[in-house]
């Protein structure tokens, strides 16, 4: 009995190991690396995207004929109240400047700013530049007189020239990006393949490298801060894209059946782009066998206002490119001339603004600078959107999988990530920085974003160890923990049992001899009667 | 800028729309051709077999490689060369790449040599190398496994297993015939090279190569190429060569150049019968061919060799005709019989029309095929025996594995030659690390001739030790095989234990391992004449029961809970002595459970008498 104490405190000590070394022991062993993410942030992030940014355009106003000390601040006052009449999505607003020498001596061909030029005539109106980002306002004498130079100044900035913004980050527009449908999402590097198809085997030519140099080359260059384009072009025999199956004497092809028709499998497999996206421009003849009197359907193309091309249709393949179909087979030997590839180019790189979703339905590209300078923003803005989405993913499936490492180098990819997201917004806010280098490089580092937030949900080591689940180690550790944790348990339970056990034998014991004494009394009793009675 | 462009697009437009009255804006140039060749070799062999050799030559624009294809001026212009390699080389900083896909076995013995003097045939299995621009062998590894990544992609084969514990650097193998151009001194050329033995081959790797050709089976010999038929024969072996040629003369632009060729043997009686009898049943009594000089009847037949007398279309040979010729070709498609002119004569049939030339070369212009219904080619013969003769191999080597038990084992290379003048060669090995060899027990015995030493045979040695998970073991000999003599070669090795994780799904097959290359050297100039793999091997490695470790692990916890629980249950529970124990059951246990219950029974017993 003496040593029961002890065996209790034998006892305890187990059960005391067993959690308090044990379990946490165990745990350390088992569990897989997570580092730290900053959840919280991410979360708030993502609950308001556009929380900490005020997306500030500095315009300046220049005078020539009159001198206007504070039009600058009379034109804010009306921007302002413009920009206040529609709830904002992302928070937005011009700050406009007087054009000053500072300007000037900032402002280069590869730097502009956004210049509000007004100009003194006989009409009111405004015109915007092909090749600046300049845009012209036209008033007359009467308008000054009345005042009304700083509202329609307003007016021409808020709702033309920055009318991508003006419709992309209000409240009723669901979306930031600009993305349709039709437009490919948004990637720094492109890939465009141009390629000439025949329906037969007989040798073909088309003067592609004069056409690219003297059309594509200056398209490229203009494009080129905002994407690279790489190009090649191609021929490719014996391919009709499936027009052969068409009723090739019907005029009544019509688009449904098109597009059940035509076959792009075949230039889109075998191909291997260093790039992540690619468009195509497949320009293809008939076969002489199967159609040798042309395709009845083709009727033309309108290329711009007045000029119709008669012997090809132009399609456009959403998220692909674009199809061109010529109404006649390629003769053998043929040439195809620089004239006949002009239109189809111009056509194509239309649709190019379309497929990069600069340009929306039937839009023309009238102030190409401007569009794309607010299509630089409107990517910048994008692009933080889609960060964001990418890191709540992260913290998402980090949530969602407990069993899921993550390693440190996701965590480091995360804060780089957020500081990165830090510095944009910076240049995105200051109301001093707006010159062309400022959105080149704020685009350049929203790019890198994606890339960075994609890098740390993409982590090869994370998904990998995702396939050792729970359950698995709980199977390899249970029968190891099991037996020990039952004998450990109820042993400990026996000895707490024992004391009582114990005390109840003893009391038992007590019980017993006392019964036994008052059958014995009892007995003795009855024999002391007997006896009495004897 | 763009509005200028505009403009001056519109302008020139409008131009052109006036001018499209007067001038036809597709032209006809009668000179137009395209870098394309194409030829087939049908060469009947002994015992009614006939090899058949495709082959595919291309040529790609010329390319500027100090230009970069991000300038706003440089496109990338494609004609007949494929559209998916020059990036491809391009960024992996690719010279060249060497694909090989064979399969089956090259009857040497009465067929002689490999077709194109064995260059263009690999191990059974898929086989790569190349040559790739690196700064240091680390970023050259990188590239190559980018590249074998990306042809995994391309060909649908599993090159992506590829990796540095399959590769190795080739010493003097593999040496290229033409020299690589360097695009920048500062770095070197890397020769890389892999094989995944006897990996199966199948249509799915032949599709995306006849897409790679222009044609793609619309016309020419690629209309032939069908899956059924190729994988059908004996030996079969497609092969992809790329090269980067630059001119010597200083000029920047270079080009590519690619050769494709498909291999083979065929036994064409049995060809034809598949094709009589796709499903493979018993001929009719009537059609058996039986030895009359020999008893037969309804129960046996003894029966006769193949038909000596052969009237072969290739059409039947592949169920279809050749469909036109090239017409973007600078070269007209191009077919031609080697053949014994004495016992056989070829004819090319168009329209019902045979043609004959005193070559047994054809070419197929399409100005013959005026209906459209293809070509055909005939081989006729009455004597199917006699063959032009075939070139004997330089050398015969076979390869096996030797040894039992599951511990160690051994390579056995034997050589054969039985020439009048020794053949001098290098030998290739490449051995997967968990073959560990021990070259000193490497041992060089010959039947024909006690004399000879260890020297006098390999008169060059470059080994490369493996390193675990790495790199595998690389042996390169130079040897030569004195005349009329069989050498035979033997090392051991040990098998090393492969971890958990390390084996495949199938690791009861065993474990493929590489064939040796062999490479015979012309005795005047040293440079390859003919070369040559042995067959792959199949090396079984001890294979662990793969619930074993779950059961160990049950096994150590239930002991490891049984002395636990007997160590803690002497630590807590009570100790007492024999009578006090007694006592105790006196008042505890089963038997006064017992007595307690008969005890009780006997109560009521006794209260129902009362």
């Amino acid at each position: 009995m003496s040593t029961a104490n002890l065996r209790k405190w034998v006892g305890f000590c187990f059960i005391a190991i067993y959690l308090f070394v044990g379990v946490p022991l165990w745990y350390k062993l088992t569990t897989v690396y997570r580092a730290s993410l900053p959840i919280n942030y991410i979360e708030s992030l993502q609950n308001d995207k556009f929380q900490d940014i005020h997306l500030v355009i500095p315009v300046y106003v220049k005078s020539d004929t009159y001198r206007f000390p504070d039009i600058h601040d009379a034109v804010q006052v009306q921007v302002n109240h413009l920009l206040n009449s529609k709830e904002q999505r992302v928070p937005w607003s011009l700050q406009i400047l007087p054009y000053n020498e500072t300007v000037q001596n900032v402002e280069e061909k590869e730097n502009q700013f956004h210049v509000v030029t007004l100009m003194l005539d006989e009409f009111i109106g405004y015109t915007s530049a092909y090749d600046t980002k300049e845009t012209v306002v036209y008033y007359d004498d009467a308008a000054v007189l009345s005042n009304d130079l700083p509202f329609f100044v307003a007016q021409t900035l808020v709702e033309h020239t920055f009318q991508l913004e003006w419709t992309h980050l209000n409240k009723t527009n669901e979306d930031v990006s600009t993305n349709n449908q039709v437009a490919i999402s948004y990637d720094p590097n492109i890939h465009l393949s141009i390629t000439l198809l025949s329906g037969d085997g007989s040798p073909v030519a088309w003067e592609i490298e004069p056409t690219l140099t003297d059309y594509f080359s200056p398209f490229r260059k203009f494009l080129s801060p905002l994407v690279n384009f790489t190009v090649d072009s191609s021929i490719v025999y014996h391919n009709d894209l499936n027009l052969h199956s068409l009723n090739r004497s019907s005029a009544n092809v019509t688009w449904f059946d098109l597009s059940h028709t035509i076959d792009l499998s075949e230039l889109s497999s075998m191909t291997y782009y260093p790039e992540d996206s690619a468009l195509n421009l497949a320009i293809v003849f008939p076969s002489v066998s199967s159609t040798p009197n042309g395709l009845a359907f083709v009727n033309g193309t309108r290329i711009a206002n007045s000029v119709i091309a008669l012997d090809w249709n132009s399609y456009l393949v959403p998220q692909w490119g674009v199809i061109i179909i010529n109404k006649n087979p390629l003769q053998p030997n043929s040439v195809i001339s620089e004239d006949y590839l002009e239109p189809m180019m111009y056509r194509f790189s239309t649709d190019i603004f379309h497929l990069l979703g600069l340009t929306e339905g039937s839009q023309e590209l009238l102030s190409p600078y401007i569009t794309i300078d607010s299509f630089k923003r409107l990517t910048i803005l994008q692009n933080l959107d889609k960060a964001i989405e990418t890191l709540w993913s992260l913290v998402k499936l980090t949530q969602q999988f407990q069993g899921m490492s993550i390693p440190r180098e996701v965590s480091a990819n995360v804060v780089e990530a957020l500081d990165l997201r830090l510095e944009i917004i910076d240049l995105l806010n200051d109301p001093e920085k707006g010159g062309d280098i400022v959105w080149n490089n704020a685009l350049r580092l929203s790019n890198e974003l994606v890339k960075l937030c994609e890098k740390a949900f993409f982590n090869g080591e994370m998904v990998q160890q995702n396939f050792f689940p729970q359950e698995h180690m709980i199977a390899v550790y249970l029968p190891l923990l099991g037996p020990i944790s039952a004998v450990l348990f109820f042993g400990f339970y026996n000895v707490m049992k024992e004391k009582n056990e114990v005390k109840n034998e003893t009391e038992r014991e007590a019980a017993k001899e006392k019964t036994e004494l008052e059958e014995a009394e009892k007995l003795h009793a009855i024999d002391g009667e007997d006896e009495i009675m004897g | 800028m763009i509005g200028s462009l505009a403009y001056c697009i519109l302008g020139t437009l409008l131009l052109g729309a006036v001018a499209q009255d007067t001038a036809p804006q597709i032209g006809v140039n009668d000179s137009l051709w395209y870098p394309y060749d194409e030829t087939l070799l049908l060469k009947p062999l002994p015992n009614n077999d006939l090899l058949l050799s495709f082959t595919f030559q291309l040529q790609s624009e010329a390319f500027d490689p100090a230009v970069s294809s991000h300038s706003f001026d440089v496109y990338e212009y494609y004609t007949t060369f494929p559209r998916a390699i020059p990036p491809l080389l391009e960024s992996t900083a690719t010279r060249q790449f060497h694909l090989r896909f064979t399969r089956g076995f090259w009857d040497a013995l009465s067929w002689g040599q490999l077709p194109h003097g064995g260059k263009q045939a690999g191990a059974s299995g898929v086989e790569l190398w190349s040559l790739v621009q690196a700064a240091d062998q680390e970023q050259a590894f990188q590239n190559w496994k980018k590249l074998a990544n990306s042809l995994s992609g391309l060909f649908c084969s599993s090159l992506n297993f590829v990796d540095e514990s399959r590769t190795t650097f080739p010493h003097r193998s593999y040496a290229s015939g033409s020299a690589s151009p360097l695009f920048n001194d500062t770095e070197n050329l890397y020769l890389m090279r892999a094989s995944l033995p006897n990996e199966p081959i199948c249509t799915e790797n032949l599709t995306p190569f006849i897409k790679l050709l222009p044609t793609r089976g619309h016309s020419g010999l690629t209309s032939l190429l069908d899956g059924h038929k190729l994988f059908d024969s004996l030996w079969n072996s497609i092969s992809l060569d790329i090269t980067t040629v630059c001119p010597e003369n200083g000029d920047s632009l270079c080009h590519y150049e690619m050769e494709a060729h498909i291999d083979m043997a065929t036994h064409v009686p049995s060809a034809l019968a598949r094709n009589e009898r796709p499903i493979p049943k018993p001929l009719d009594g009537s059609s058996l061919r039986c030895d009359t000089d020999k008893p037969f009847d309804s129960y046996q037949c003894f029966p006769l060799p193949d038909p000596s007398e052969t009237h072969l279309k290739l059409s039947q040979l592949f169920a279809k005709p050749i469909k036109n010729g090239n017409l973007f070709a600078n070269r007209p498609t191009k077919i031609c019989a080697d053949v014994d002119r004495s016992a056989w004569t070829a004819y090319l049939s168009v329209d019902d029309t045979m043609f004959s030339t005193h070559d047994n070369c054809f070419e197929l212009s399409n100005d013959q095929n005026e209906s459209g219904s293809g070509y055909d080619f005939v081989l006729e013969s009455l004597d199917t025996t006699q063959v032009s003769p075939v070139d004997p191999v330089p050398i015969h080597v076979g390869r096996s594995l030797t040894g039992n038990g599951q511990d160690r084992g051994g390579i056995r290379t034997a050589f054969h030659n039985d020439k009048d003048t020794p053949v001098k060669l290098i030998y290739f090995e490449s051995l997967p690390w968990f073959v560990r060899v021990y070259l000193s027990s490497l041992q060089i015995t010959s039947t024909t001739s006690s004399q000879l030493q260890e020297d006098d045979i390999i008169i060059d040695k470059y080994y490369l030790q493996a390193a675990d998970r790495q790199r595998p073991a690389h042996l390169e000999f130079t040897m030569i095989i004195p005349a009329h003599s069989d050498i035979v070669m033997t090392y051991q090795f040990d098998k090393a234990l492969l971890q958990f994780a390390e084996y495949p799904p199938d690791a009861n097959h065993g474990f493929e391992i590489d064939a040796a290359v062999i490479t015979v050297l012309s005795p005047e100039s040293g440079s390859p004449v003919y070369e040559m793999r042995t067959s792959t091997l199949l090396l079984s490695l001890s294979t662990p029961d793969f619930s074993m470790p779950y059961n160990v692990i049950i096994l150590t916890s239930t002991i490891m809970g049984l002395i636990f629980g007997m160590l803690y249950n002497l630590m807590v529970k009570r100790i007492v002595t024999v009578e006090e124990a007694d006592k105790i059951m006196l008042h505890s246990g089963l038997k006064y459970k017992l007595l307690k219950l008969k005890e009780k029974l006997l109560k009521t017993k006794q209260t129902k008498i009362d």
